[in-house]
C-alpha cells in the first residue's frame, strides 16, 4: 500500500474517530479526570461501547472472512509498569495520546502543550527502548483469552460482548449519561445531579458560549 | 442534519461508531486501531532534523517510514480536524483551558498550565510506549481482541489513573 493512500484512509479514519470523540464530550479533561476520580464514567461508558462494537466487528470479520488478528505480546513488567505511568500521565494531563489531539482541535489551548509534551516523552523513549526493554528481558507471545481457554475467538468476543454490555446496562441505571455529562457539556457537574428531563431540556435550548 | 450539529451523542452511539472504525482498519491497513505509535513517528522525524544519527536508533526507524506508521499519522491529525469540524457544527466553543484546571489553580492563566501539560504529556506517552499501547491501542483495540497483554495494561492504566487523579482531588 501506497504511503499516500494510508494517509487518506487515516484521514478519512480519524476524522471520525475525532468527530465522535468531540461529540460524546469523551475528549473533555473534565471527563477524563472526572472518570479517574471515579465521579463520572462516560470515559468507561464510550471505552466499552467501542471494545463491544469492535468484539462483535472483529467477530465477523475473523470468524466469518478469516481477517487476521493484530495482538500484542503479553509482556508482564511492560504492560503494568507502561500501563501505570501512562495512567499517571492521563490523569495530570487530562488526555490520553488520541483524545489530546481532540482537544486541540476543540480549542483548548494547554493541549499543544500536551502533545508537545507527548512528542518529547515519545522521544525520550524511544532514544532509550533498548536499554528499558533490555532492563525487563522479557518474551511474550500475542496470545488471547479465547487461545488461552481454547476457544474459538468469535465465540468467546460475542460472550465477552455481552458481559460487558450487560455490565453497562446496569452502570447506565445506576448513572445516567445525561447527567454525568455537565450542564456545559465539558463534563464538570453541577452541583446537584440534574432530573433526566431537565437534562434533555437544557440540552436543547443550549446556546453557543 | 441535526446529529451533527447537536452538542452531545450518547457515549454509547459514539462508541459504537468509533468500533466501526475498526473495519476499514482491519481491512486496508491490516493493524488495529491506534494513537501512540504516530507520536515516535513524528518525534524521530523531528529528531532527525538535529540528530541524522536517528535512523540508526532502531526503535525510532521502525516507525519513521510507511504507509502503516503515516496511516496513523493521519489518523491522528485527522481526529484533531474531526473535533475542530464538530465543535464549529455545533457551536461549542471551548475556553483557554478547561475549568476543572482553574478550580484545581486557581487562575485562568494558560502560563500556570503549561508545564503541568507538559508534563503530562511527557510522562504519558513515555508509558505508553513502554507498554507498547495507550487506550486506542491496547484498550479500544487489544481488548476487542481479547489480548491478555492489552487487558493487562489497561487495568494498570486505571489503577494509575485513579490513583493519581484521586490524590490530586485530596490537594
Amino acid at each position: 500500500m501506497s504511503v499516500l493512500s494510508g494517509i487518506l484512509i487515516g484521514l478519512a479514519t480519524g476524522l471520525v474517530f475525532g468527530f465522535a470523540l468531540e461529540k460524546s464530550r469523551v475528549f473533555e479533561p473534565g471527563v477524563i479526570v472526572g472518570q479517574m476520580q471515579l465521579k463520572n464514567f462516560l470515559m468507561l461508558k464510550i471505552f466499552l461501547a467501542a471494545v463491544i462494537t469492535g468484539l462483535v466487528v472483529l467477530a465477523v470479520l475473523n470468524g466469518m472472512f478469516g481477517v487476521k488478528l493484530s495482538l500484542k505480546p503479553l509482556l508482564w513488567k511492560a504492560d503494568i509498569i507502561g500501563g501505570l505511568v501512562l495512567g499517571v500521565g492521563i490523569a495530570i494531563a487530562g488526555a490520553c495520546p488520541g483524545t489530546s489531539l481532540a482537544q486541540v482541535g476543540a480549542g483548548y489551548k494547554d493541549a499543544l502543550f500536551v502533545v508537545a509534551g507527548g512528542i518529547a516523552g515519545a522521544l525520550f523513549y524511544g532514544y532509550n527502548d533498548a536499554a528499558i526493554t533490555g532492563w525487563f528481558a522479557e518474551k511474550g507471545d500475542k496470545i488471547g483469552f479465547d487461545q488461552m481457554l481454547g476457544l474459538l475467538f468469535w465465540s468467546e468476543a460475542l460472550l465477552f460482548a455481552a458481559a460487558l454490555a450487560g455490565f453497562l446496562v446496569v452502570l447506565e441505571r445506576a448513572t445516567s449519561w445525561r447527567n454525568e455529562i455537565g450542564t456545559s457539556f465539558d463534563g464538570v457537574p453541577p452541583v446537584a445531579p440534574i432530573p433526566a428531563d431537565d437534562a434533555n431540556a437544557i440540552r436543547l435550548s443550549e446556546a453557543p458560549r | 442534519m441535526s446529529i451533527f450539529t447537536d452538542k452531545s451523542w450518547s457515549p454509547y452511539a459514539a462508541g459504537a461508531v468509533i468500533g466501526l472504525l475498526q473495519i476499514p482498519t482491519f481491512l486496508l491497513m491490516d493493524t488495529a486501531l491506534g494513537a501512540s505509535s504516530s507520536f515516535v513517528t513524528v518525534a524521530a522525524h523531528l529528531a532527525s532534523i538535529v540528530d541524522p544519527g536517528v535512523d540508526k536508533v532502531k526503535y525510532l526507524a521502525s516507525h519513521m517510514w510507511g504507509a502503516k506508521n503515516w496511516w496513523q499519522v493521519a489518523v491522528v491529525a485527522g481526529i484533531a480536524l474531526g473535533a475542530f469540524i464538530s465543535m464549529k457544527l455545533s457551536g461549542a466553543r471551548r475556553e483557554t483551558i478547561s475549568p476543572i484546571w482553574v478550580r484545581a489553580m486557581g487562575t485562568s492563566s494558560l502560563s500556570a498550565r503549561a508545564p503541568i501539560a507538559f508534563f503530562g504529556g511527557f510522562v504519558m506517552l513515555f508509558g505508553a510506549r513502554i507498554a507498547g499501547g495507550c487506550t486506542s491501542g491496547h484498550g479500544i483495540s487489544g481488548m476487542a481482541q481479547l489480548s491478555a497483554g492489552s487487558t493487562v495494561e489497561v487495568a494498570a492504566m486505571f489503577t494509575g489513573g485513579i490513583l493519581t487523579a484521586l490524590l490530586m482531588r485530596r490537594s
